[in-house]
């Protein structure tokens, strides 16, 4: 028990507060350096910028496949088309304007971030930011509502427990009855929850 | 074979009105032994579906072509392996699955269901029944796999060239198992929510059939990644397709429910929400069902019958209606017994999870219908597949794998700055040193960098409660790998939990790596020359046919070598002029350092019935990354072009499998073994006089 106890101690006096400050802060700061001179275009060739297009642009006589994955002889050509439109040093906005004013707005795998089609890229932000928005405010009213916190041993703490107690004795009435054999309930092992060390502490 | 069919559809129509109707009056009116009577005939639509099954499947293995769906996904050429797969090939086929899957899983839990749960098996019976009695409906009188043919043709049609792959005997079962399955967690919940059975009685068949069927689901999915990945030959395995989102969202509720059905197990809390959660899962089921059965969107897999979408929206409306009504009727009902008592606790940062999880499902559900939106709305069609939802969805995901690092590494209730800090260290150090290494070899791609980083975080998080709990037993006397077995047996859903994060983690490794670093080059080769791309040399040495009356087909035969750039400076750099990633070699010289690797056997068929091509690709997987050899065609004067990437850890996407089906499974493992282990361990103790 006293080996353990020292693990412990040793542990969180092996990491004090500054040098792992200072691990983070240097590190931090090389990430930054390197994402600020890590994209170098140059080295993308053309063949991969024209695999890259393939991939946002539709076939238009295959169901929902870009014309990257199509084996069909539009897929082919389209895709000599972009190629050849890159070799005549066409950015890619140009080569998917090329090929929405001869197919239409739906040849892009992705719709345009102008005008209607906006709604498509702004509405998933308002999902994400309003989902983890609900969810904050939730456990705050979770913790404000009328069942404040109890500490353990507290009025709704006695009355869960009961009410464990209670099902805990009908899954054993079950078992003696020796009914429902495929799906029992588990007992909870609160010990087993806790992480491993706080236990050996403990 | 057909008259046996129909027969055994319609009397499995009425036994499944019957236990409908007799479990709701039984109960009604107190009478038990009808509602034993209503048990017993769901059990009887059971054999009624499986009867039907095996006329179908008996009437392929006959080859009765006088059925027209026998005569449409099947000739006398087909290997009669595939008779299983032909089975479901079709769109009634595939309902008849689909019914079979249902019945046979209702049938076992409702058998298997606890007995405390009495008040409320009429109910669940009966919802089980109804939606039963949909299918034979379906079945029986709008999309009859057993509809004759005036004239009896002497061959059949064959049966889809893309499904004659090892992997459509399980992927299509399972996805459609898992997708169905959803319905049994739903009916146990509701049936108690009807019958005013607000406790907790019916979380562990909820959760239990909520893993299940989720496991099942997510092994589907994997496999039709896998089989796409192998045959469909486009290099990739998920494309964002409608039919594949519409699987993908009751998944992630499912993935929601089964973190949170775990608070409201060990809390009380969350009751309201869980039941929202397997009431969005079932009605996103049903939406799949619905856009597979001619939806309004166009995908790859769906099957075109427009009448059928009609049903199968107003079926899917009636469970959203009904689903929804339930849920605001007992809604006062689900309060939660304890409150939130912090921000930092297990509990909170799974509600967090749980939103993100619904997050990704929103955002995935509107990329999904924006294109019928925008036509509604302005008449202008636009297309939304993988570059968008790459784009949207990327994001929340990764706040997902972070999420997973947080989340299980939080204790219950609240959280100590100590504790914090002695737990979130190390992942962080590692996280940042990953991304230090990455950064300092020159790794392009800041955001791939940063998902390694975090991916690392993840892993250090799991790998230290692992080493600490091992290190404390360890201590105690087990050796090591004792003391991990026993460490993950004390709390099997918890470390079944984290094996799972860690085939989640594999899989992110594998998308992150084919998503940003895969190389692309075209080139075609007549025999003896050679296409390099990276540090590979392929040369194309043999071709032979493997043509079939229904196939024009060839295989071809490349040597795979690995290279020394430096032997081949100036070919790459006239490459990279020309801006091309590979090229072409035309004599079959090797150079000094060329070393031969491995040998692959592309393979590119046409199905002249079909107007389909098939493809196998060539593939050389390591551990780093896949050589992956698509053949585009066999051209007229002997060439063959190609198609050929390196993607980048693709190996880790599979090798997830495994893992993830082994950890739901220790997840899963039955809970009877749990409750006998003290008495066993007491016993021993006591034997050795320890403790």
């Amino acid at each position: 028990m006293a080996s353990r106890l020292s693990f412990v101690a040793v542990e969180q006096r092996a990491l004090p507060a500054s040098p792992v400050t200072a691990i983070f802060a240097a590190l931090l700061l090389s990430l930054l350096f390197a994402l600020s001179g890590c994209i170098k275009e140059s080295d993308i060739t053309l063949e991969q910028r024209a695999h890259q297009l393939a991939g946002e642009l539709m076939c238009p006589v295959c169901n929902g496949q870009t014309i990257d994955g199509s084996s069909a002889q539009i897929a082919v050509d389209m895709r000599l088309k972009v190629r050849d439109l890159l070799d005549e040093g066409s950015t890619n906005a140009e080569v998917r304007d090329y090929f929405v004013l001869r197919y239409g707005q739906d040849i892009l795998a992705a719709p345009e971030r102008s005008g209607f089609s906006l709604l498509a890229w702004i509405v998933p932000v308002i999902i994400v930011l309003g989902g983890i928005g609900i969810a904050l405010l939730s456990i705050k009213s979770m913790r404000k509502s009328g069942l404040e916190a109890q500490p353990v041993g507290g009025i709704s703490a006695v009355a869960n427990q009961k009410q464990n107690d209670l099902s805990d004795y009908l899954a054993q009435v079950d078992r003696h009855l020796s009914v429902g054999s495929g799906i029992k309930s588990d007992e909870p092992n609160e010990s087993g929850d806790a992480p491993a060390s706080e236990k050996a502490k403990s | 074979m057909a008259d046996l069919g129909v027969m055994a559809l319609l009397l499995g129509l009425a036994l499944s009105a019957y236990s409908a109707i007799g479990a709701i009056i039984g109960e009604k009116i107190g009478m038990a032994a009808l509602v034993v009577s209503a048990r017993r005939a769901l059990y009887m639509t059971t054999v009624t579906a499986i009867v039907a099954s095996g006329a179908l499947i008996n009437a392929f293995v006959q080859n009765d072509f006088s059925i027209a769906y026998v005569a449409d996904h099947s000739n006398t050429l087909m290997d009669r392996a595939f008779v299983w797969v032909a089975f479901y090939a079709g769109n009634e086929g595939s309902l008849l699955y689909i019914l079979l899957a249902l019945s046979v899983i209702s049938a076992i839990s409702v058998w298997f269901a606890p007995k405390r749960l009495a008040r409320s098996m009429p109910w669940t019976i009966a919802i089980l029944a109804i939606i039963q009695l949909f299918y034979f409906g379906v079945l029986a009188f709008v999309a009859s796999p057993f509809e004759l043919l005036a004239t009896v043709p002497l061959e059949g049609r064959g049966i889809n060239p893309l499904l004659t792959h090892p992997g459509m005997f399980s992927h299509p079962p399972l996805l459609m198992g898992g997708l169905i399955g959803v319905t049994i967690p739903f009916a146990f919940v509701s049936g108690a929510l009807i019958a005013g059975n607000y406790g907790d009685d019916w979380i562990d068949v909820a959760r239990v059939s909520a893993i299940i069927t989720w496991g099942v689901l997510g092994t589907g999915m994997l496999l039709g990644a896998w089989w796409a990945y192998t045959i469909l030959g486009w290099g990739g395995y998920w494309a964002w397709d409608p039919i594949e989102n519409v699987a993908l969202m009751p998944w992630l509720v499912m993935t929601a429910f089964i973190h949170s059905i775990m608070v409201q197990k060990r809390r009380g809390m969350f009751r309201m929400w869980n039941v929202a959660l397997l009431n969005i899962a079932f009605v996103l089921a049903q939406l799949g069902m619905f856009i597979n059965r001619g939806g309004p969107v166009v995908s790859v897999h769906s099957f075109a019958a427009s009448t059928l979408g009609t049903i199968f929206l107003l079926f899917m409306m009636v469970s959203l209606v009904f689903a929804f009504a339930l849920f605001l009727w007992r809604m006062p009902q689900l309060k939660s017994d304890r409150a939130m008592e912090s921000f930092v606790s297990r509990e909170a940062s799974f509600l967090i999870n749980n939103f993100l999880f619904l997050a990704v499902m929103g955002v995935t559900l509107w990329g999904v219908l924006f294109p019928v939106f925008s036509d509604l709305a302005r008449d202008v069609s636009v297309s939304v597949s993988a570059p968008y939802f790459d784009r949207v969805n990327g994001p929340v995901l990764l706040g997902i794998v972070v999420m997973m690092g947080i989340g299980p590494l939080l204790p219950w209730r609240k959280t100590s700055a100590r504790s914090m800090k002695q737990w979130f260290v190390w992942p962080i150090i590692v996280g940042l040193i990953t991304i230090g290494i990455l950064v300092a070899l020159g790794i392009q791609r800041p955001v791939a960098i940063f998902s390694f980083g975090v991916l690392a975080f993840v892993a250090t998080a799991i790998g230290e409660e692992w080493w600490r709990g091992t290190a404390a037993r360890h201590r105690s006397g087990d050796n090591w790998a004792l003391a991990w077995w026993r460490l993950v047996n004390g709390n099997r859903p918890r470390h079944g939990g984290y094996i799972v994060h860690i085939s989640i983690l594999m899989l992110a490794l594998g998308i992150i790596g084919t998503n940003f670093y895969q190389q692309r080059t075209n080139g075609s080769l007549a025999l003896g020359e050679s296409l390099v791309i990276d540090s590979y040399r392929i040369e194309y040495v043999d071709t032979f046919d493997s043509s079939r009356p229904d196939r024009i087909a060839q295989w071809a035969e490349m040597t795979v070598y690995q290279i020394d750039p430096d032997d081949y400076k100036q070919e790459i750099s006239f490459a990279k002029a020309q801006g091309s990633s590979g090229f072409t070699l035309k004599d079959s010289t090797l150079r000094p350092n060329d070393e031969l690797i491995d040998t692959i056997e592309p393979w590119h068929g046409f199905y002249i019935d079909f107007n389909m091509a098939s493809v196998r690709s060539g593939i050389r997987s390591t551990v780093v990354e896949d050589l992956y050899v698509i053949p585009r065609d066999f051209l007229a004067d002997g060439r063959v072009s190609l198609a050929v990437s390196i993607n980048p850890l693709a190996w880790w996407l599979w090798v997830s499998g495994p893992f993830f089906i082994i950890g739901t499974m220790v997840a899963l493992w039955p809970q009877a073994a749990v409750e006998r282990r003290p008495a066993r361990k007491r016993l021993k103790g006591e034997s050795e006089g320890e403790l």
